[in-house]
C-alpha cells in the first residue's frame, strides 16, 4: 500500500486501553472458569467477550506500532502476534487454572524477545517495536484462548483435546473430535489473526478516528464471535451455544449500525447513485 | 487397482474444482479490488482523482482467503461433528464464510472512503448494494470449491490433517497464486488502460486511474468483466495445476522407491516447468524487442 | 508499504553487540533444552527435535529471502518480482511443502522432507512461471530486472527491456531461480519443522495423556501442523522485516541481509520450539 500512515491525535490514550484491555480479557476468560465451579456451560460466551476486549486493545498496539512504517503490509504484524501467540496459548493451557495467567507470560516473554530480534539484530530501529510485539504476542495468546473457552467451555489442555464421537448411539472418545485434534484452533487463529489487524488496516488514511477504528474493532471481534458461536454447538450444550451466539448477533448488530453511523459521520460525503465528484471544477 | 483409480478420478477432480477456486478468487478480488492494485485505488483521490471503485482492502489476499477457507472448513467441520451430512455442511459453511466476507468487504469499504475524506472522496453507498453481493457470490464459488478439496484431501485420500488446518494451507495458497498471476493484470491493464500497451505504468502516473467508463462511470463489476476474460482463467489453471499435481504425484508415485518415487517425478515437472519459463522469456524478447536501442560499449563499437 | 514509500532499514551489516546478545541467548535457549534432557524431562530425541526445529526456522528465513516479491509496484508493472505480500507467497509454498511432507511422513522422515521441498518448489514454479505468462501474454511486457545490468545465469542484458519511467517488470530468469529455490528450501525447513514436532509428540504425546498411539495421533498431527504454521509465519515475517517489504531475488542488493535475519531467526526458533516442546512435559496442575 502506498498510503501514508498518520497516526491521529487519540482521545483515549493508547496506554490506558492497554490496562482495560488486559484485565479485562483475563477478567473475562477467568468468568468461563464458572463453568467448571457451577458444573454448567452457560458461561463460556464471557470468553468471546474477553477476545473482544483484547482485539480491541490489538488494534490500538497496531495501531501505534504502524505508524511508524514497518516496511511491510499492515497484515504481517496480525499474522506475527498470532503466531507467536498461539504458541504461548496452547503451552499456556498446560497449566490448569493458572492457563490465561501463564500464556501472558509465555508471550509476554517471547513477544519481546522478537521485538528486540526485529528491533536490534534487524536494525529496524522503532522504539515502541519491544513493546509492541510483547503486546501483540499477549493479545495473540488471549484472544484464541478466549474464542477455545467461548467454544469449549474450558482453557485446559485436558479438556480441550478430549472429545467423543457417537458410534450407533454409544458416546466413543476420539481426539479427533475434540478442539485441538479437530484443528479448530486453526479457525481461532485465522479469525483473530484477520480481526486484529483489520480495523486498523480498513480505517487507514489521513481521517482516521480512533472511535471509529475501535468501534470497528469491536465489530470485528463480534463477528469472530458469532463463528465461534456456531462451531460451539459441536461442544457445548445447545442452551449455552445458542446464548452465546445471541449475545454475538446483538453486539455484531450494534457494533455494524455503529460503525456505519460514525463513517457516515467521517466521510467527506455520503451519496447514493450519484455521479463522479470532481475536485478540479 | 480400484483404489488407484478412485485416487486418479479423486485428483482430477480436486485439480477442477481448484481451477474454478483460482478463477473465483482472481475475479472476486479484482471486483473488490483487494491486493496490492488496491493501493492505487487507494492513492487516486490523493492526487485528486475522485472515482467510484471498491475498495476491498480487509487484508493481502492470501491471508484473508486463508481465514475464508479456514473458517468455511471449521464450520463444516463443527457441523460435521453434529452429524450433519458433509455436502450440506461444506455449503452451510461456505455460506457463513462468503457472510463473514461479505461483512469485512463493507467495513473495508466504508473504512477506507470514510479516512479519504480530507482529500474530498464520498462514499458511495450505491456502490456497497450493487458491487458486495457479486463480490460475496464469488468468494462463495471459491471457497465452496476449495473447502471441498480439502474434504476430498481428508476423506478420501487419507491426509492427516484436520479440515481446517488442511483450510489454512490451501487457502493461503490460493491467495498466493490469485493474487501473484492476477494482480498485475488487474493492476496494470485494467486501472491504468489508457497507457500504452506492452509497457509498464511509468512511476509518475501512479493513481492517475481510469474513472469513466465507454459511457458513464467505470464500475467494478466492469473489473471483473474484465479481467475474467484472462487473468482469471490463468489464476485458475495456475491453482488447479499446483492442487492436481500435488495430489497426482502423491497418489501415483509415492510408493516407489520407498518414498523418493513422488520426489523426482516433481523434480522432473519443476524442471519441466522452468524450461517453459525461459522459453516465454526468451520469447518475449525475441518477438518484442528490447524499448530502446541497447548501449553499446565502446569495444563492441569497434569489433 | 511499497518499495517506494518505505522508509529504509540501514545497510547490510549485521549490529555486533544486538548480534552477540542474540547469540547468548540462543545458547541459553539450547542449554535449557539440554538442561531438561539431562534433568530427564526430555529425552535425547526431544533436544534433536529441538536441533532440528531451529534449523528449520533458519532454512525458512533463508529462503523468505530468495523469493522475488515486487509489492504494490509490481502489480502496476513498474517493479520486478511477483505483486503480492513477501510474507505470504513464501508462506504458500512453504505450507504446500508442508502439506506433502506431512503426508508422506509415513514413508519415512527423509522421503517426506525431499516432497516436501519439491511441493514448495513446485508451487513457486508454477506460479512464477504463471506470473511471467500473464506479463508476457496477457499484457505483452518482456521480464527485465530493475537491480542488474545482465542476468547472472544467462547474461541477457536487461536495461533495454525496461519500459520507461519503470524499475523493470515481470519475472527475470535469475528471479524465477530464485523463487524456486526459495520455494525449495522453505518447503524443506517447515517440513523439517513439522517433523521435528510431530515425532516429539508422537513419542510423548500417548505417556502424557495415558492413551495409545493411534488415538492421541490426531491431536499429535494437529498440535505439530498448527505449531509448524505458526512458527512459519513467525519467521516469514521477520525476515519480511528484514528485507522491508519487497526483493528481486538472489541478485538484490537486499538479499545480503540476510545473516543478521538469520541470527534472528535462530533464536526465535528455538524458543518457539522450546516452548512447543514443553507441551509433552507433565504439569502438576
Amino acid at each position: 500500500m502506498t498510503v501514508k500512515v498518520e497516526a491521529s491525535a487519540d482521545a483515549i490514550p493508547h496506554n490506558t486501553l492497554l490496562i482495560v484491555g488486559l484485565i479485562g480479557s483475563i477478567v473475562c476468560i477467568y468468568l468461563t472458569y464458572l463453568n467448571t465451579i457451577t458444573g454448567l456451560d452457560v458461561f463460556s460466551f464471557f470468553g468471546g467477550i474477553g477476545a473482544i476486549i483484547a482485539l480491541i486493545w490489538g488494534t490500538s498496539t497496531i495501531k501505534r506500532l504502524c505508524s511508524y512504517g514497518i516496511g511491510t503490509g499492515v497484515p504481517s504484524a496480525g499474522m506475527v502476534a498470532f503466531g507467536a501467540g498461539i504458541i504461548a496459548m496452547l503451552v499456556g493451557t498446560k497449566f490448569g487454572i493458572m492457563s490465561p495467567v501463564a500464556a501472558l507470560i509465555i508471550a509476554a516473554v517471547s513477544g519481546a524477545i522478537f521485538g528486540y530480534l526485529a528491533d536490534s539484530v534487524l536494525n529496524m530501529k522503532i522504539p515502541v517495536l519491544v513493546q509492541s510485539l510483547a503486546e501483540l504476542s499477549i493479545i495473540g495468546a488471549l484472544t484464541i484462548m478466549g474464542f477455545t473457552a467461548m467454544a469449549t467451555g474450558d482453557f485446559t489442555f485436558g479438556v480441550l483435546t478430549a472429545g467423543t464421537i457417537s458410534i450407533f448411539g454409544f458416546a466413543v472418545p476420539a481426539a479427533q473430535a475434540s478442539f485441538v485434534g479437530g484443528g479448530i484452533t486453526a479457525v481461532a487463529f485465522m479469525l483473530g489473526g484477520i480481526a486484529i489487524q483489520h480495523p486498523f488496516n480498513a480505517a487507514l488514511g489521513p481521517s482516521n478516528t480512533q472511535d471509529r477504528t475501535l468501534m470497528l474493532a469491536a465489530e470485528c471481534g463480534f463477528l469472530s464471535m458469532i463463528m465461534m458461536a456456531i462451531i460451539s454447538f459441536a461442544f457445548i450444550s445447545m442452551g449455552s451455544a445458542l446464548l452465546g451466539l445471541l449475545i454475538a448477533i446483538i453486539g455484531w448488530g450494534y457494533t455494524y449500525a455503529q460503525f456505519i453511523d460514525l463513517s457516515k459521520r467521517d466521510a467527506a460525503d455520503w451519496l447514493d447513485a450519484k455521479m463522479i465528484v470532481e475536485t478540479e471544477d | 487397482m480400484e483404489n488407484i483409480v478412485l485416487s486418479i478420478g479423486v485428483a482430477a477432480f480436486a485439480g477442477a474444482l481448484a481451477a474454478v477456486a483460482g478463477a473465483a478468487e482472481d475475479t472476486e478480488s479484482n471486483i473488490g479490488s483487494q491486493g496490492d492494485p488496491n493501493s492505487q485505488v487507494q492513492l487516486a483521490p490523493q492526487m485528486g482523482y475522485m472515482h467510484r471503485i471498491f475498495n476491498k482492502a480487509v487484508a493481502g489476499e492470501p491471508p484473508s482467503w486463508a481465514l475464508w477457507i479456514a473458517l468455511g472448513a471449521g464450520v463444516a467441520w463443527a457441523f460435521m461433528a453434529m452429524n450433519v451430512n458433509p455436502v450440506l455442511a461444506i455449503i452451510l459453511g461456505s455460506v457463513l464464510a462468503s457472510f463473514v466476507q461479505g461483512v469485512y468487504a463493507t467495513t473495508a469499504y466504508l473504512g477506507r472512503t470514510a479516512s479519504l475524506a480530507k482529500f474530498g472522496q464520498p462514499v458511495y453507498v450505491d456502490i456497497l448494494k450493487s458491487v458486495t453481493p457479486v463480490t460475496t457470490a464469488h468468494a462463495f464459488v471459491a471457497i465452496f470449491a476449495t473447502v471441498t478439496i480439502c474434504y476430498l484431501m481428508n476423506a478420501v485420500l487419507g491426509h492427516p490433517f484436520p479440515l481446517p488446518i488442511l483450510g489454512i494451507i490451501w487457502g493461503i495458497a490460493l491467495g498466493a497464486a490469485g493474487s501473484a498471476v492476477g494482480n498485475p493484470y488487474y493492476g496494470k491493464e485494467r486501472q491504468y488502460q489508457n497507457q500504452k500497451f506492452g509497457a509498464g505504468v511509468p512511476i509518475s502516473a501512479s493513481g492517475n486511474i481510469v474513472r469513466y467508463a465507454e459511457a458513464g462511470e467505470r464500475s467494478s463489476l466492469d473489473n471483473g468483466w474484465f479481467t475474467a476474460k484472462y487473468a482469471g482463467p490463468a489464476s485458475g489453471i495456475c491453482f488447479g495445476l499446483i492442487v492436481f499435481f500435488e495430489l497426482w504425484r502423491h497418489l501415483i508415485f509415492e510408493h516407489y522407491f520407498g518414498g523418493w518415487g513422488s520426489v523426482i517425478v516433481g523434480g522432473i515437472i519443476v524442471l519441466l516447468i522452468t524450461i517453459m519459463a525461459r522459453f516465454i522469456e526468451v520469447w518475449a524478447r525475441k518477438t518484442y524487442g528490447p524499448y530502446t536501442a541497447p548501449e553499446k560499449k565502446p569495444d563492441e563499437e569497434a569489433a | 508499504m511499497s518499495a517506494i514509500a518505505a522508509k529504509p532499514a540501514g545497510g547490510a551489516e549485521m549490529p555486533k553487540g544486538p548480534a552477540a546478545i542474540a547469540i547468548v541467548l540462543l545458547l541459553v535457549v539450547v542449554g535449557i533444552g539440554y538442561y531438561m534432557t539431562m534433568a530427564g524431562f526430555f529425552t535425547m530425541a526431544i533436544f534433536y527435535s529441538l536441533i532440528g526445529i531451529i534449523v528449520g526456522g533458519m532454512l525458512v528465513t533463508f529462503s523468505v529471502h530468495l523469493v522475488p516479491v515486487g509489492g504494490a509496484p509490481a502489480a502496476m508493472g513498474q517493479a520486478p518480482g511477483i505483486a503480492t505480500g513477501v510474507t505470504m507467497l513464501a508462506a504458500g509454498a512453504g505450507l504446500a511443502g508442508l502439506f506433502k511432507g506431512a503426508w508422506a511422513a509415513q514413508f519415512g522422515y527423509l522421503p517426506a522432507l525431499g516432497t516436501g521441498a519439491i511441493g514448495g518448489a513446485l508451487l513457486m514454479a508454477l506460479t512464477c512461471m504463471f506470473v511471467n505468462v500473464t506479463y508476457v501474454y496477457g499484457m505483452g511486457i518482456p521480464s527485465a530486472s530493475g537491480k542488474v545490468r545482465n542476468d547472472p545465469i544467462t547474461g541477457d542484458s536487461q536495461d533495454e527491456y525496461k519500459s520507461q519511467g519503470t524499475e523493470g517488470h515481470g519475472l527475470p530468469f535469475i528471479s524465477y531461480v530464485g523463487g524456486v529455490l526459495g520455494g525449495l528450501i522453505g518447503g524443506f525447513g517447515g517440513t523439517l519443522i513439522y517433523i521435528s514436532l510431530y515425532d516429539a509428540y508422537v513419542n510423548g504425546l500417548p505417556t502424557l495423556m495415558g492413551g495409545t498411539t493411534e488415538s492421541i495421533m490426531p491431536i499429535a498431527v494437529s498440535v505439530a501442523g498448527i505449531f509448524a504454521i505458526g512458527m512459519f509465519l513467525v519467521n516469514a515475517v521477520l525476515t519480511a522485516y528484514n528485507i522491508t517489504g519487497t526483493i528481486e531475488g538472489p541478485h538484490d542488493p537486499k538479499f545480503k541481509r540476510f545473516p543478521r535475519a538469520i541470527v534472528a531467526s535462530a533464536v526465535a526458533s528455538a524458543l518457539t520450539g522450546l516452548l512447543a516442546l514443553m507441551i509433552i512435559v507433565p504439569m502438576p496442575f
